[in-house]
């Protein structure tokens, strides 16, 4: 049955904020950051979510670890159900799923040594302790490239690069099995950026974690995914399998992330196909009405303003929500 | 073959020390009119102290201790506070990372832009404000006077970059310094300010310094390449030139590590080993050299100069002919 290896199981989620109350007890605008998503992530696969800010890929994150209630849908984690969990059970689902932000400095305290900042989760929840919990901290660190000695040591006598060596470490130590990567590599230095991404694929074979990686740098995306969400404005536009989605994108929105985004060669970047979108992006609190994509697409016609085109599966297998592409 | 026309901004052999490490150190290079020049590195690599030089903004721990910035016959690096705030704005200009953080949250858009044009040319609020309009069009603003009556709150990212890009240009400066312009922005909006980054530079022939870490916007935009390694220069060259064949072993691995079309899905991608060097750690030889695989003994004694390789590529390596084996280990 496909439900045991489903370490993740997203059905029609949305997410809303505001509306009644507001600072002042004014009413306000409803915030549509999530608007009915689907989702599914099997065990070992690296699905990658791209979308610019304000997209919803935050929010969706957080709906997913149950920092953030949803105003509809279910969010199963291995299978169980994480949306209205009482406390205890969230704390036992929460171990399988864990997070790794974009800048370490800001996710490691900088007062604790680092074996107390990987060891923390493992005392929390009664893994091990003493001189059991000293070794399971020193092959944390040896499994992420750093040396067990370095247990004794402050954050701010790392690198960035090794921070974030830090930082999987600590999330790795409970064997989570789904990890959200939020924009991972973003803040490091490009020599080092490899070093992570490498980190990640190894850790990923030895272990089989599943990645659900938040990215807007489509090499990355490209290098280490084996699936492509792209969210524009609370919902899915496109759903594909990496070599499809790099060979035959779709949405004109898929077209123009790959299109802006500069590729490191000058050649190719130089003589390759620009669709430069006018405009920016509409606030998540108005919404344009039919296709969200409408006011900056390049093929929009008048069914787009009226009718929200639904994701629909196409000859290569891949799910697009679009009525022209 | 391309003739580039004679040069605009001269930096000659800026040195600048830190509690006495040279943290710039004889960095040398030329950009001439209407031509883009990408300082490239990593954190660091004083990459963005070698610009802040160019318009006397060094914080003051930082002194150029040696070399020149010649803007055509005027030094920069020599000139006191005060012509320094005449050269500003309108000889030389800046454009940050965080616009949001670069602009007054308590002034609309339209002030700040007038207000850069009257502390040069004067004249009335009423001409500074058309100025203005005049410039909001030209950096691509649709509705400007609703604009400019406007907050840098009330507008978008991307839009806060063309203000800034805005009060930089309306002196008409030639030379424009962009300190990772479109890091703080999205790609799509990227995508956007980068074209617009080349129209200016094609309509008014601004020549531009810009300062970036991702390769991809090098590849997009500029004409040459600088590329610095812990304050010195490794290899300077025309793009296509730098991409197609580096003669740096940094450089070589620095673009290896982007992962390209052609590199197969979750296989290992380059890495370079180690750290680069703090200012205390910089010893006599290549500064390089712990983390090159083509590292010798003279490496470690002696500091490369910067060699000259022919149709302007030059490169501070002792082992050049050697860059094949640093391909197969980039490959």
């Amino acid at each position: 049955m496909s439900e045991q290896k489903n370490v993740l199981e997203i059905r029609d989620v949305a997410v809303h904020f505001g509306g009644n109350g507001g600072l002042f007890g004014k009413s306000g605008a409803v915030v549509k950051a999530v608007n009915g998503v689907t989702l599914d992530i099997v065990r070992g696969e690296t699905v990658a979510l791209v979308g610019e800010s304000g997209c919803g890929k935050s929010t969706l994150s957080n709906t997913i670890v149950g920092l953030q209630q949803p105003v509809a849908g279910s969010v199963k984690i291995g299978g169980e159900e994480v949306v209205g969990a009482d406390r205890k059970k969230l704390n036992d689902i929460r171990r399988k799923v864990q997070m790794i932000f974009q800048d370490p400095a800001l996710s490691l305290d900088p007062r604790s040594t680092i074996g107390a900042t990987i060891g923390e989760p493992l005392i929390v929840r009664g893994v091990a302790k003493g001189k059991a919990l000293k070794e399971r901290v020193g092959a944390l660190l040896a499994q992420v490239g750093l040396r067990p000695e370095h247990a004794d040591r402050y954050p701010h006598q790392f690198s960035g690069g090794q921070r974030q060596r830090v930082v999987i470490a600590r999330a790795l130590a409970l064997e989570p099995d789904l990890v959200i990567c939020d924009e991972p590599v973003s803040a490091l230095d490009v020599s080092v950026r490899a070093q992570i991404l490498n980190l990640l694929v190894a850790l990923q074979k030895r272990t089989g974690v599943s990645y659900l990686f938040v990215s807007h740098d489509l090499g990355v995306v490209r290098h280490i995914c084996d699936r492509v969400v792209v969210m524009y404005l609370g919902r899915f536009v496109e759903i594909a399998d990496r070599d499809t989605f790099f060979a035959n994108p779709k949405h004109p929105y898929t077209k123009a992330l790959m299109s802006a985004v500069p590729e490191a060669d000058p050649e190719v970047q130089r003589s390759k196909e620009r669709l430069i979108l006018g405009g920016e992006l509409p606030s998540p609190a108005n919404i344009p009405s039919g296709c969200a994509f409408h006011t900056r697409c390049p093929l929009a016609t008048e069914i787009c303003g009226r009718e929200r085109p639904e994701l629909t599966v196409r000859d290569d297998g891949a799910r697009v929500a679009c009525h022209h592409a | 073959m391309e003739v580039s026309p004679s040069p605009l901004l001269t930096v000659d052999s800026l040195t600048i020390d830190i509690a006495g490490a040279h943290v710039v150190d004889d960095v040398s290079f030329t950009v001439a009119p209407g031509r883009v020049m990408a300082l490239v590195g990593e954190s660091g690599c004083g990459k963005s102290l070698t610009s802040y030089a160019m318009l006397g903004l060094l914080p003051p721990a930082a002194k150029r201790t040696g070399g020149r910035i010649m803007l055509e016959n005027t030094d920069l690096a020599c000139l006191t506070e005060r012509q320094f705030r005449k050269a500003r704005g309108k000889d030389i200009s800046i454009i940050f990372q965080e616009p949001s953080a670069s602009l007054d949250p308590l002034s609309t858009v339209g002030t700040q832009i007038a207000e850069a044009f009257r502390a040069h040319h004067g004249g009335s609020k009423a001409e500074a404000f058309e100025k203005a309009r005049q410039m909001l069009v030209d950096v691509g603003i649709p509705d400007p006077n609703r604009r400019l009556h406007q907050y840098p709150f009330e507008l978008s990212g991307g839009m806060c970059q063309r203000i800034m890009i805005s009060i930089a240009l309306i002196c008409g400066p030639r030379v424009l310094v962009a300190d990772e312009p479109t890091t703080a922005l999205d790609v799509t909006i990227q995508a956007q300010i980068l074209d617009l980054m080349k129209k200016l530079v094609a309509e008014r022939g601004t020549a531009i310094v810009l300062i970036t870490h991702d390769m991809g916007v090098v590849a997009d935009i500029a004409d040459d390449v600088a590329v610095m390694y812990a304050g010195r220069m490794a290899e300077i060259a025309p793009v296509h030139a730098l991409f197609r064949e580096p003669k740096h072993p940094y450089t070589a691995l620095l673009l290896a590590s982007v992962p390209k079309l052609d590199h197969a899905p979750k296989a290992d991608l380059a890495t370079i080993e180690g750290m680069v060097p703090t200012p205390s750690e910089f010893g006599v030889g290549c500064r390089f050299h712990d983390r090159c695989p083509l590292s010798t003994d003279k490496c470690r004694s002696e500091a490369p100069p910067l060699f000259d390789c022919g149709d302007g590529h030059r490169s501070a390596c002792w082992h050049i002919d050697r860059m094949a084996e640093i391909r197969a280990v980039a490959a």
